[in-house]
Parts: structure tokens; C-alpha cells; sequence
């Protein structure tokens, strides 16, 4: 990244004619220098991460930082997989965040399109009742919800999660349902309307097509945040076989604790699939997150 | 078009599944603990009802909560008076950096969105006593003097969950301000240029004075997070070395599942949540009229 201001031959270099490039000033330089550094303090914890699960446990101890892994020790990932049960984990992780993103998406629709277009006296009531949900803390909760599942008999379960994972969500959810929504001309919906489309086709024919974007926003975060989840997995499970993926981690406390690599090889395997996610949407990301700061 | 969308039927199918999941998972918790919040149950058994000794013992005689509460005011006023700054700061650089701003936008909010399981962990083996990354950097540098057990100081140990919490949060705030940034209107700073304004005085007098709205946002997101500080804690010290990092959410938690004081534990979640409430509501009103005067 030395070479930031020299015109590099890519791609990106056309957007550049458009813009009037004047000469790189000291000041330029050293702003640029200024954000590699803290692109560095940002990103160094994962490379750091992505080395050490490719070192030998004994290195850890050794006094250098950064070692290049010569050679690589994959057998970290394998050992991973094996005393961290990642592959059970990791199925039921991908289960629980697939059902529950699916069904806040499905939610946040119905809703979103119930709270802007229809008519009915509770609407803003019943609106800020959900809005208020981004305001109570999930962890207050976590102990009565603790209670409710356990007299229900329902601890143990994949829904224990699925359930509390998918309310949580609603609230961001619907604001940014309602605000796309309320941006979409209601033209179409009155044609439709009136060649004899009901309510549900309206709904799922010719708004869930133009929601698209919105509902890609949604989830995206919900995916982020429901795979990362960890407190409430914690809590409602104690089931071996139905733990998620951060449970991996755990499985190293006790005796294999100082098998250091296979613990780094596990937090790049829970690290990756939120990473790839967000690289691959990181506009749809972005959008959702300004977009509910803003109205929110 | 009227009759289609006043279909009571409809409106009902449509909210009802979100609402109901909502009540179960979130409103009718909050009555269970409203009402465990005023016994003495510990979690087997038969209980007594007390009223509000609970919350009276809480408020009143509770050091551990008051710590905690404190913890949330410091990682605010952290969070608000580095983290924001800073955060701005580099949000001026990123609109002025031309085709890179995108990979570093990009780079800079990927704490964000790993794990706090493997944040965590990832940052107690830097503050590891021996074979974390801090001590050796400090040996490495000759500061041997420096070098410490982070997490098991009670005078390091909240320092460290800030910087953690600061850190993976910094990419929210970029991401505000810099949208912030993105809002303001070019003219703006072109027309302040010409009137022969520099660099220096377009940003402290045109420029952040716009993003006003855009930090009001972000305080209150800051407050609101920072009181419901839970994972870090709970994965990195527990709240520990001797409540010194204590936070609501972690305080709570412990005092059910290890102290099994249920009725007092819930008494701290109806406590937690009015706190949320109110200071939002609070933060609300009185940074609007701040506002009010641009």
C-alpha cells in the first residue's frame, strides 16, 4: 500500500479521469500512511489469528509476533474439526441462523407492509411497541425467558433459539422494511388493485419482488448477528449435540486447553463464514446499518 | 383500494405472527421478571413474596451494581469522547481518499463482524501474562518494567475491556459519521473554499458543525450499547478480578446462575430495562434541543 498514490494499471483507475487528481501533497501522504496504520490495528488481530492456526502450539511461546508458517500445520484444522466438533456445530449453527433469518425476513415483510400501507387504529401503537425493543436490553431476558423455558419444558431445543433469535431481530427488521417501503410509489399496488389482485398477491407477487434490496439488507445483519450469537446459546443449552458453532471454542478449556493451534484453527473457522457474508453484501450492510441509525 | 387494505383479516394474519413472537420472547419476560423481581426465589421451591426489598437492597446497598453501572458510564465517556472523535477523524480522511476509501471503509468495519467468542479470546491471548502479544512487544522494546497481568489487575483490567469494546465497535461509528459526511452537501465546502476558508477552518466551522444530527444518533446508539455491555465481559473476565469490570447484563446473569438468587437477579433485569428506557428517553429530549440551534 506504499504506492497508494501512484495511478495503479486496474480497473478502478477509470473513475479517476472524472476526478480532478491534483498533485499528492505531504499532508495527502501523510493521511494515507495515517489510515494504513490503522487499517493495521484493525485487520492485525485476524492475521494474527489466520497465522497462529497455521504454527505449531509450541511456538506460541517463542518471542516474535508474526512467524511464516514453514511448513503450515493443517493438521490444526483437522484437529480442529475433531476435538472441537465443528462439523455437528457448524450444521447446527447454519440450521438455527437459516431458519431464523428466513423467518425475521418473512416477518419484517408481512409487517412492514401491514404498518405502512393498511389502515387500522392500532398501527401506531402497536409500531412503537416494536420500536421499543431496540431499546430493552435482550439480556434482561435472558433469565425470565430462562424460567419460561424451563416450566414449558422447551430447554433443549432448537426452537429455544430459533424463537428468541427471531424476536430480537424484528424491531431493526421492520424499521427497515417500513423505511424502504415508504420510499416505493403505491401506483403499482393500485393498478394491480384494481385488475383484481387480492391482498396476499399484492403482497407476495408484486411487493416482494421490489423489496428485494431491503429485505437482502435484512438478512444480511440478521445472519451476522444470529450466527455470532453466543449468551442466549449459553444459556438455554446444555445438550452436547445441539451446541453452535462459538461452543467449539469451549471445548478447549479443559484438557486439550494447550493445544493452542487447534483453538486458533476453530476461531478461524467460526471467523470466516460472517466475513465472507459481509464482503460479499458489504453495501447491503452498510445501507441497513446507517439506514436504522438514521430513523431509529 | 381503501376496502382492500382496511381488511381487518388480513391485518391480522399479517401482524399477528410478528407480534406474538415479539410478546412470548421479549414483553411477557419482562412481566415474568416484574414479578419475580418482588420474591426471595432461589430457583427451587417455594418462594415468598417481598415486595420491593429487592429493589430497595439493589439501590440502596448494592456496591456490585452501582461498580457496574459505573463501568457503563466510563466505557460511554470512552466510547463518546476517543472513540467518536477519532472516528470522525478518520471519516474526513476516507472522503478525502479517493478510490481507496472503499477498501479501507471495508477493512475498518471487519471487527464488527467477527464473533465476540473469538474477539474475546482473541484479545485475551494478547493481554495473556505470558505469552500474550502486549508483554512481548514491551519486552521487545526494553520495557520489561511494563509488562503485567491485564485481565488480573483491577486497575488494567477495565482499561482493556474498553479498548476491546472500542475497537470492534469502531467500525459502527465510522460507518455513521462517514455516511453523516456523505449527507453533507458539496456546494457547501466549494462555496466556503472560494469565501478563501482552508482546510482547517472548512472542518471546525462548516463541516462537523453539520454532523450534529449524526451525532446525536451515534451518542445515543453509544449509550445504549455501552449499558448493555454483556458478551466481552462475560467472556473475557467474568466481571472479574473481584467485580472490577462488573456490567449489568454480566451482574445479573452471575447472581442467577451462580448465586441462584433468581428474585434478585430479575429485580436487576426490571431495573436494567427502566434505566435503558429512561436514559433514552432523557438523551433524546435533551440532545434535540441542542440541535434546535443550528
Amino acid at each position: 500500500m506504499n504506492n497508494s498514490l501512484a495511478p495503479a494499471a486496474s480497473p478502478l483507475n477509470l473513475k479517476l479521469h472524472k476526478q480532478k487528481r491534483s498533485k499528492p501533497t505531504t499532508g495527502k501522504i501523510l493521511m494515507m500512511v495515517f489510515l494504513c496504520l490503522i487499517a493495521l490495528i484493525q485487520l492485525f488481530p485476524l492475521i494474527w489469528l489466520i497465522d497462529y492456526s497455521l504454527l505449531k502450539s509450541g511456538d506460541f511461546f517463542g518471542s516474535s509476533f508474526l512467524k511464516w508458517p514453514s511448513p503450515p500445520q493443517w493438521e490444526n484444522y483437522r484437529n480442529a474439526f475433531t476435538y472441537g466438533r465443528v462439523p455437528r456445530y457448524f450444521a447446527n449453527s447454519l440450521i438455527i441462523t437459516v431458519i431464523t433469518v428466513a423467518l425475521s425476513a418473512l416477518v419484517s415483510l408481512m409487517m412492514g407492509y401491514a404498518f405502512t400501507r393498511m389502515k387500522w387504529k392500532l398501527s401506531g401503537i402497536v409500531l412503537s411497541l416494536i420500536m421499543m425493543g431496540m431499546i430493552i436490553p435482550i439480556h434482561a431476558t435472558l433469565l425470565p425467558n430462562f424460567i419460561l423455558f424451563n416450566k414449558l419444558g422447551m430447554l433443549n431445543n432448537m426452537y429455544t433459539l430459533i424463537l428468541p433469535y427471531s424476536a430480537i431481530v424484528i424491531p431493526m427488521s421492520v424499521l427497515i422494511m417500513t423505511g424502504f417501503l415508504e420510499t416505493i410509489p403505491r401506483a403499482i399496488e393500485e393498478s394491480a388493485v384494481i385488475d383484481g389482485c387480492g391482498i396476499y398477491g399484492v403482497i407476495f407477487r408484486i411487493i416482494f419482488p421490489i423489496t428485494k434490496p431491503a429485505l437482502a439488507t435484512i438478512c444480511v445483519l440478521n445472519f451476522i448477528s444470529t450466527w455470532n450469537e453466543f449468551i442466549m446459546a449459553n444459556t438455554f443449552l446444555t445438550s452436547e449435540d445441539l451446541k453452535t458453532i462459538p461452543f467449539s471454542i469451549m471445548k478447549f478449556a479443559g484438557e486439550y486447553s494447550s493445544n493452542y493451534g487447534a483453538q486458533f484453527a476453530v476461531m478461524t473457522i467460526i471467523a470466516i463464514p460472517t466475513i465472507l457474508i459481509y464482503l460479499l453484501f458489504t453495501e447491503q450492510m452498510t445501507k441497513g446499518i446507517t439506514a436504522g441509525a438514521v430513523k431509529g | 383500494m381503501h376496502r382492500v387494505l382496511s381488511d381487518k383479516k388480513a391485518i391480522f394474519l399479517l401482524i399477528a405472527p410478528g407480534l406474538f413472537l415479539f410478546a412470548f420472547m421479549i414483553c411477557i419476560p419482562i412481566f415474568m421478571s416484574a414479578y419475580y423481581g418482588s420474591t426471595d426465589w432461589g430457583g427451587i421451591g417455594k418462594y415468598n413474596f417481598i415486595g420491593f426489598d429487592n429493589y430497595r437492597e439493589i439501590l440502596f446497598h448494592d456496591k456490585v451494581f452501582w461498580t457496574s453501572l459505573g463501568n457503563a458510564l466510563l466505557l460511554t465517556a470512552a466510547t463518546v469522547f476517543l472513540q467518536h472523535p477519532f472516528a470522525i477523524l478518520i471519516g474526513i480522511f476516507l472522503t478525502n481518499s479517493g478510490k481507496y476509501e472503499k477498501i479501507f471503509r471495508t477493512i475498518f468495519f471487519i471487527p464488527a463482524v467477527i464473533s465476540v467468542v473469538v474477539t474475546a479470546k482473541l484479545w485475551s491471548g494478547i493481554f495473556h501474562p505470558n505469552y500474550g502479544l502486549l508483554n512481548k512487544l514491551l519486552s521487545g522494546v526494553g520495557l520489561d518494567s511494563l509488562t503485567h497481568d491485564w485481565l488480573g489487575d483491577p486497575k488494567t483490567a477495565i482499561w482493556c475491556i474498553i479498548i476491546v469494546v472500542m475497537w470492534q465497535g469502531f467500525g459502527y461509528a465510522l460507518l455513521l459519521y462517514y455516511s453523516g459526511l456523505q449527507g453533507i452537501p458539496s456546494d457547501l465546502s466549494e462555496a466556503a473554499k472560494i469565501d478563501g476558508a482552508n482546510n482547517y477552518t472548512l472542518y471546525t466551522r462548516i463541516i462537523i458543525p453539520l454532523l450534529s444530527p449524526m451525532m446525536r444518533v451515534a451518542i445515543i446508539i453509544a449509550v445504549t450499547t455501552c449499558l448493555k455491555q454483556m458478551e466481552t465481559v462475560f467472556l473475557m473476565t467474568n466481571g472479574g478480578p473481584a467485580n472490577s469490570t462488573q456490567f449489568l447484563g454480566n451482574y445479573l446473569y452471575k447472581t442467577a446462575f451462580s448465586s441462584s438468587l433468581y428474585g434478585y437477579g430479575n429485580a436487576i433485569s426490571i431495573l436494567f430495562i427502566v434505566f435503558c428506557l429512561v436514559l433514552t428517553v432523557i438523551l433524546n429530549k435533551v440532545l434535540k434541543k441542542d440541535i434546535g440551534e443550528f
